[in-house]
């Protein structure tokens, strides 16, 4: 125990008065009484029957003395070395990351976690204050700037650990956010100190830097972990094939049963030897096409007992195949043989000419019919079809690609123009592949981009190719038309019209990329007539969204496993499933980072390196009013 | 002034109330007890007619031929005696509960009914080992006047020293009787060999404990340096609830002592304490005990 304040120790020599008011004689007041002939032999009686008068004296005596001691001493501000990391105020990173679900600490690393930060709590100094930030996919702040510990304590507990990875990112700019208010907002005399409590896995680069003093207090003990590393299907001829890597982040050689599963049915099942720290591919062909679901299980080979490794979030994935479904392309064309040849081509589509109508009269645009029936895409070359009842001009309610567009109340389109020989190609997913250096354009319309709307290919100022998403549905144009250059000579071409076909008439209504990871968000477009959307996740969670004009966006996927999508329409009802899995390496590889590197930093385990001081003063202040109390009652004991 | 109207009154109806002041119970019995069996003779008195014919001492009669009556020891008139302690000790308590004054007024009570049944009074006072004052002795109702007036000068000084001063007393020569000695006994030197000396010059020793009700029950708390108002002498001590039992306990114990060793000797003894009326103590607690007829 130390001191904060000694100075105040000199105050013990208020025992010096104490001691002499009972070492003098007691000031007794005189009385005279008719004779003391009595008084005496009570006294000679008393001295011999009650030792507890004489006890008492000293009995106040030592009271008073106590009392003295418990305030000096509570005024000379007593602490208590605790272990502790720091002591001033903190702000605690806690790594609830899948691997940090590991059970090499049992019974789990974040558990473990959870008890070190708890300790970080239980040292802190009376006027520290503590932000607590869980990171995870989505970091998240529990506690802000909290000084009591009871709601830390409380809000630490509600920490939970999830299934994928850790934006660290966003929760470097959270603490770093946290840790400057809290120092110049308290004003207190030493900055708050970033805590990182985790088991590695952070970036090497990319990560901000953060004020202050940085800790890091690693958790985990060995990595002993196998992992589906990727699980694939792709098409091959006419049959699905599965694609499959399994990985070994330990340093022994393992062997491992590999299962199979389509719609719950054991499909094939197979030892593998894995050997240490090293990846193996299988792959699985001739499986039936359709809708599906396939599942791949990790288990132990035969002779091995227990589990099969500390995590087992990894050991299993799921893959979805949706039943090929063709898109209804409908071409509103007068004739253009490249882009019939080229719609064609592509896979999973099946194209419809609109034809004249039977009343053909040549107006503005030509007059070729709407037909009644819906399609998934409507492609315009140049022309609008007619309404069926009232022969103007119509726009088809739906995702549309136009070609060489006339004017439509989507955009203005105000004359041409020809200088088109430095185009830019945007970055875009929808320009991946594209090569337009060798394409020549004579003219094109001269289109305004509309808001919504976002430039692909440009020339200057002007808009060459543009897509976008309105009033829920998806529009692509191209403002020139297609004999007015080369573009259907060139490769770029098929990647073009493929890419945009898939952008507007996509195989499912789901756009979930192929490994999406925990935590990430799915787009859903519902298609026209759907009323609402119902998605479940594994557990049997249920959520309903109703479809509105910007596609709907899901993001409650912090669950491993498959998730069922329903749309429901006014008489019937379409599932379509996604799968969510741990195909990252970052967390399947669950060894623990004795240090981790922040910039320029490296930062090792700082293991109670300072030591912090917790104060007891009020234990003695308590003391003392007891002691108080105490003498009290035995002063008037006497009464 | 002690006696006043109204205790001066009190007395009247005492005196009439009682005819003799006698210590214990029938003559003949008593006597008997004392002395052994025979009537002892002590002097001779005129016949005067109507008297017994059997006290006739036939025996001068044929000698003198005059008729002579004999006087037993019992029909000698009582010497009654009254020793008052006058120590300082004495002079406690507020006014009608002053120890001086109660004991002053029963002397006067005891006295005044003693001279008017015909008896010899003495009344002495004791101070410092010595006596110090006496009145008498008298005979007759005509010197109560002078017998107040005697009480009512006197002033308490000095120190108790009972065995000393009732020695001295006892000591003179004095035609023994009746000893009624009113004190608060707080007598350090002791009292037992002065008492018995006087008991055993024969006199019949009565003993009025006399105490103050404060004395009884000190309204005392503290911590307090006693002070004996007598011989100065400091007493410390650190009175509490406690303490105080033992006091009174002590007190207590202290006549119980008194009573059973006094019983043992044939002494009379009566505790008596200020704050009851004099006049009933007199009149009541006196008689049941038989020191007032």
């Amino acid at each position: 125990m130390s001191f904060l304040a000694p100075f105040f120790l000199f105050l013990s020599i208020l025992a010096l008065p104490i001691l002499l008011m009972y070492m003098l004689k007691l000031r007794r007041r005189e009385v005279r009484v008719s004779s003391t002939l009595l008084w005496q032999a009570v006294l000679r009686d008393r001295q011999a029957n009650t030792p507890w008068k004489k006890l008492r004296r000293n009995l106040l005596l030592l009271l008073q003395l106590l009392i003295l001691v418990g305030l000096v001493v509570a005024l000379a501000r007593p602490a208590v070395a605790t272990p502790s990391i720091s002591s001033g105020s903190l702000v605690v990173l806690l790594d609830a990351s899948a691997s940090m679900r590991a059970s090499d600490v049992d019974p789990s690393r974040f558990e473990a976690a959870r008890a070190a930060v708890r300790t970080l709590i239980d040292g802190l100094s009376g006027s520290a204050q503590m932000t607590l930030i869980q990171a995870g996919f989505r970091p998240k702040v529990l506690a802000s700037a909290e000084n009591d510990r009871t709601e830390l304590r409380h809000a630490l507990q509600s920490a939970t650990p999830t299934n994928g990875p850790v934006d660290w990112k966003t929760a470097f700019a959270l603490a770093a956010g946290a840790a400057s208010a809290e120092q110049g907002g308290a004003g207190a005399a030493s900055p708050a100190t970033i805590v990182i409590v985790s088991d590695g896995g952070l970036p090497e680069t990319g990560l901000p830097p953060l004020p202050g003093e940085v800790r890091y207090m690693p958790v985990g003990t060995f990595a002993n972990n196998l992992a589906i590393s990727a699980l694939a299907l792709r098409p091959a001829g006419n049959n699905l094939e599965l694609f499959t890597s399994l990985a070994n982040y330990s340093d022994q050689p393992r062997q491992v049963v590999l299962s199979i599963y389509r719609n719950g049915e054991l499909l094939n099942a197979q030892t593998v030897e894995l050997l240490p720290n090293d990846e193996t591919g299988v792959s699985l062909p001739d499986l039936p096409t359709g809708e599906a679901i396939f599942e791949a299980r990790l288990e132990p080979a035969g002779t091995q007992e227990g589990p099969l490794d500390a995590l087992p979030l990894d050991d299993t994935a799921f893959a979805v195949s949706q039943g090929q479904k063709n898109r209804r392309i409908l071409v509103v064309s007068k004739g253009n043989f490249f882009l019939e040849q080229v719609l064609s081509a592509l896979q999973g589509v099946t194209v419809y000419r609109a034809l004249p109508s039977a009343a053909s009269n040549e107006g503005a645009g030509g007059g070729i019919q709407l037909p009644q029936e819906s399609f998934d895409l409507y492609v315009l070359d140049g022309i609008l079809p007619t309404a069926p009842d009232s022969n103007l001009p119509v726009l088809p309610e739906g995702n549309l690609l136009l070609i060489n567009p006339p004017p439509t109340a989507l955009f203005n389109v105000t004359g041409t123009f020809t200088e088109t020989q430095e185009a830019r190609v945007a970055d875009h997913p929808l320009t991946q592949f594209l090569d337009w250096r060798e394409v020549q354009i004579a003219k094109a319309r001269h289109v305004q981009l509309p808001a919504w709307a976002e430039t692909l290919v440009s020339a200057g100022d002007n808009p060459l190719v543009f897509a976008g998403e309105t009033d829920g549905r998806r529009i692509a144009v191209l403002t020139f038309d297609l004999h007015d250059t080369d573009l259907p000579l060139q490769i770029a071409y098929p990647i073009l019209i493929a890419n945009l076909i898939n952008y507007l008439a996509p195989v499912q209504s789901i756009d979930a990329p192929e490994n999406l990871l925990p935590g990430e968000s799915v787009t859903i477009l519902p298609g026209l007539g759907i009323q609402e959307v119902a998605v479940a996740s594994p557990a049997g969670a249920v959520s309903t969204m109703r479809p509105n004009e910007n596609g709907l966006l899901f993001s409650e996927t912090g669950e491993l496993g498959v998730y069922a999508v329903n749309f429901l329409k006014e008489k019937s009802q379409s599932v379509e499933y996604f799968a969510v899995n741990l195909f990252s390496e970052g967390e399947s590889d669950i060894k623990p980072a004795a240090t981790i590197q922040i910039g320029r930093t490296k930062i090792s385990a700082s293991e109670q390196e300072k030591l912090g001081k917790r104060e007891l003063w009020p234990w003695f202040a308590l003391a003392a009013f007891i002691v108080l109390v105490l003498e009290w009652w035995t002063y008037h004991r006497r009464l | 002034m002690i006696f006043d109207e109204a205790t001066l009154r009190k007395l009247n109806q005492l005196t009439l109330a009682s005819s003799r002041v006698r210590a214990g119970m029938i003559k003949g019995e008593r006597r008997s007890t004392k002395r052994g069996t025979s009537i002892e003779f002590a002097d001779y008195r005129n016949y005067t007619p109507g008297d017994d014919l059997r006290r006739l001492d036939w025996n001068v009669y044929a000698r003198l031929d005059r008729p002579f009556i004999k006087l037993l020891e019992e029909e000698e008139d009582l010497a009654v005696h009254i020793l008052v302690d006058l120590s300082r000790s004495m002079d406690w308590g507020d006014g009608e509960s002053n120890k001086l004054h109660y004991a002053l007024c029963l002397a006067a009570a005891m006295g005044s009914i003693a001279l008017s049944s015909g008896d010899r009074l003495t009344v002495t006072t004791l101070q410092s080992g010595k006596v110090s004052a006496q009145f008498g002795p008298s005979r007759g109702a005509q010197n109560l006047v002078q017998m107040l007036n005697f009480l009512e000068g006197l002033k308490a000084n000095g120190h108790t020293n009972l065995n000393q001063s009732v020695r001295e007393y006892s000591l003179e020569a004095r035609r023994p009787g009746l000893a009624f000695i009113l004190s608060d006994l707080f007598s350090p030197a002791g009292y037992q060999d002065g008492i018995y000396l006087l008991q055993s010059k024969g006199y019949e020793v009565s003993i009025l404990h006399i105490l103050a009700p404060d004395e009884m029950d000190p309204p005392l708390a503290g911590d307090l340096r006693l002070v004996d108002v007598e011989t100065g002498q400091a007493e410390e001590v650190s009175l509490d609830g406690g303490l105080r039992e033992i006091y009174r306990h002590s007190l207590k114990a202290w006549q119980e002592n008194f009573q059973n060793e006094f019983r043992k000797r044939g002494i009379r003894y009566m505790k008596l304490v200020t704050d009851t009326a004099w006049d009933k103590v007199v009149l009541y607690e006196m008689r049941k005990q038989g020191v007032v007829k």
